[in-house]
């Protein structure tokens, strides 16, 4: 299906997301890969069916296991429903993302049709399980899965059957196009190049608290010679755009920050509407003792 | 107290008592015919909501909410206990111990007034302008503090203190801190 060997299924409970999974695989020809195939796809390869608790093990986990699809997607096609393939697959170009969402209401009765519960019992079920989804998601792999900018397309079942869905996910297919800027918004951003530890650890608290940031973005020109070529410029570590906020992250002791100090007072004389903020090393302790991350300094 | 950890005493249980009854006042005048949901900030504005909640005297509801606390491991923040109430149209006072970097309480306020309220507002024990990184609107605070580390009242260092009545800085052998509170009029 155009250039698309996969498909990642992330859905809703009770959003129609596993009929559609099962309707497409049967109509490409694709294999299915649900939880019972997934379990014995890993077990194929020895790894692990579900991501590990301990942070560095997970870690390598999501990577072996990105390229384990990678690589299966290069020689086969496959539906992957649920199981992160999303997050997994998110720089494969072969893959296609979708979200397969329903209203609230329309959930609940289906439960409470599926599974013969009242409306209570089913809209606790439902919330217990998207509870426990989301939190999977957002534990194991930093997901805020119901992000629609991850996905390329998004389907709400409250207006399509299940056949009428398929025949839109394969339109869709046809259809999509790599967007001449910009990716579909990656769950990570490629990977930086950070000049200081400090400045990684802070991305990871600015991700950590939902912040969007861009790792030096801008040079600031602080001093041109006689034929207009810049000889001395300023560039922050961070810019915040929600906040339009430059951070410049240094972790010298106070008396050597009088070169940096001399910069930003130039930037601020220079470029007056710009914020620029300067975490100095005593508010990165501070930082450091706040977020309990002082184990990795000692 | 004598343990070596805590520095200078910064605000007395009278000193607590008496701001805490004036941002009382405040807040009722505010909030007359509202009926705000109070949402305390685990763990530490447990004490802070305790004394706040008990001297006003219009009618509230009052919920908690708890973050997750950052760990390397742990890409995103989580609601580990969200509130019971529902938000939607209503008046919301977020209650936390001290106000900082402004990671924290931004984080809140971006996840509440996702709940549709009608206002969100907030209210804080601690107000630490002098370390924030990010912007974040206090609407109340009992008190302001220079860039020191305090405890008590809530407020702990590696989970101890929390339960002092009086609020202390923890001893910092520079002397900075000493000098910032002597700045303040506090300290021996």
């Amino acid at each position: 299906m155009g250039n698309f060997s996969v498909i990642t299924i992330s859905r809703e409970i009770e959003s129609l997301g596993d009929e559609v999974a099962s309707r497409l695989a049967k109509v490409l020809g694709y294999e299915l890969i649900d939880r019972s195939r997934w379990m014995e796809l890993l077990r194929e390869f020895s790894l692990p069916s579900e991501p590990p608790e301990e942070d560095r093990e997970r870690e390598k986990w999501i990577e072996s296991v990105g390229n384990l699809l990678a690589q299966l997607a290069e020689k086969r096609a496959f539906v992957l429903l649920g199981r992160g393939g999303q997050r997994l697959l998110a720089q494969c170009p072969r893959a296609f993302h979708l979200l397969v969402v329903a209203p609230v209401p329309l959930r609940v009765h289906r439960i409470m049709k599926r599974y013969r519960q009242d409306e209570v019992t089913a809209s606790r079920i439902l919330a217990e399980q998207d509870r426990h989804r989301e939190r999977f998601l957002l534990r194991y792999f930093g997901v805020d899965w119901r992000n629609p900018l991850h996905y390329h397309f998004v389907l709400n079942t409250a207006f399509y059957d299940v056949e009428e869905s398929c025949q839109l996910v394969l339109e869709a297919m046809r259809r999509t196009r790599v967007p001449s800027v910009g990716h579909q918004e990656s769950f990570f951003p490629e990977s930086v190049a950070f000049s200081h530890p400090s400045e990684e650890e802070f991305a990871k608290i600015l991700d950590f608290y939902g912040i969007r940031w861009l790792y030096e973005p801008r040079v600031f020109p602080l001093e041109w010679d006689s034929e207009g070529n810049v000889i001395e410029a300023f560039t922050p570590d961070f810019y915040l755009p929600d906040f339009d906020l430059f951070v410049e992250i240094t972790t010298q002791k106070q008396k050597l920050t009088w070169r940096k100090n001399r910069k930003i007072r130039k930037l601020k004389e220079l470029y007056p509407e710009v914020k620029v903020k300067v975490i100095y090393a005593r508010d990165y302790a501070h930082i450091l003792r706040k977020f309990n991350l002082e184990r990795n300094h000692d | 107290m004598t343990d070596p950890r805590l520095g200078v005493r910064v605000f007395t249980r009278e000193d607590i008592r008496k701001r805490v009854s004036e941002v009382a006042r405040q807040i009722e005048r505010d909030y007359t015919e509202k009926r705000p949901v109070i949402v305390a900030i685990l763990r530490g504005a447990v004490y802070f909501a305790v004394d706040l909640t008990r001297a006003l005297s219009i009618p509230f509801d009052l919920d908690f909410m708890a973050l997750s606390p950052f760990r390397p491991g742990l890409r995103r923040a989580e609601i580990e206990k969200d509130v019971d109430t529902d938000l939607q149209g209503r008046h919301v006072l977020i209650l936390e111990d001290i106000v900082d970097t402004g990671l924290t309480l931004n984080f809140l306020v971006r996840n509440l007034e996702r709940r549709l309220p009608k206002s969100v507002r907030v209210c804080t024990f601690l107000n630490c302008p002098a370390r924030r990184i990010v912007d974040v609107e206090v609407h109340y605070f009992c008190f302001e503090i220079p860039d020191i580390y305090v405890v008590g009242y809530g407020l702990d260092f590696r989970g101890d203190f929390r339960n002092l009545e009086e609020v202390y800085s923890l001893y910092d052998p520079s002397g900075r801190s000493t000098q910032l509170l002597k700045e303040m009029g506090k300290g021996r």
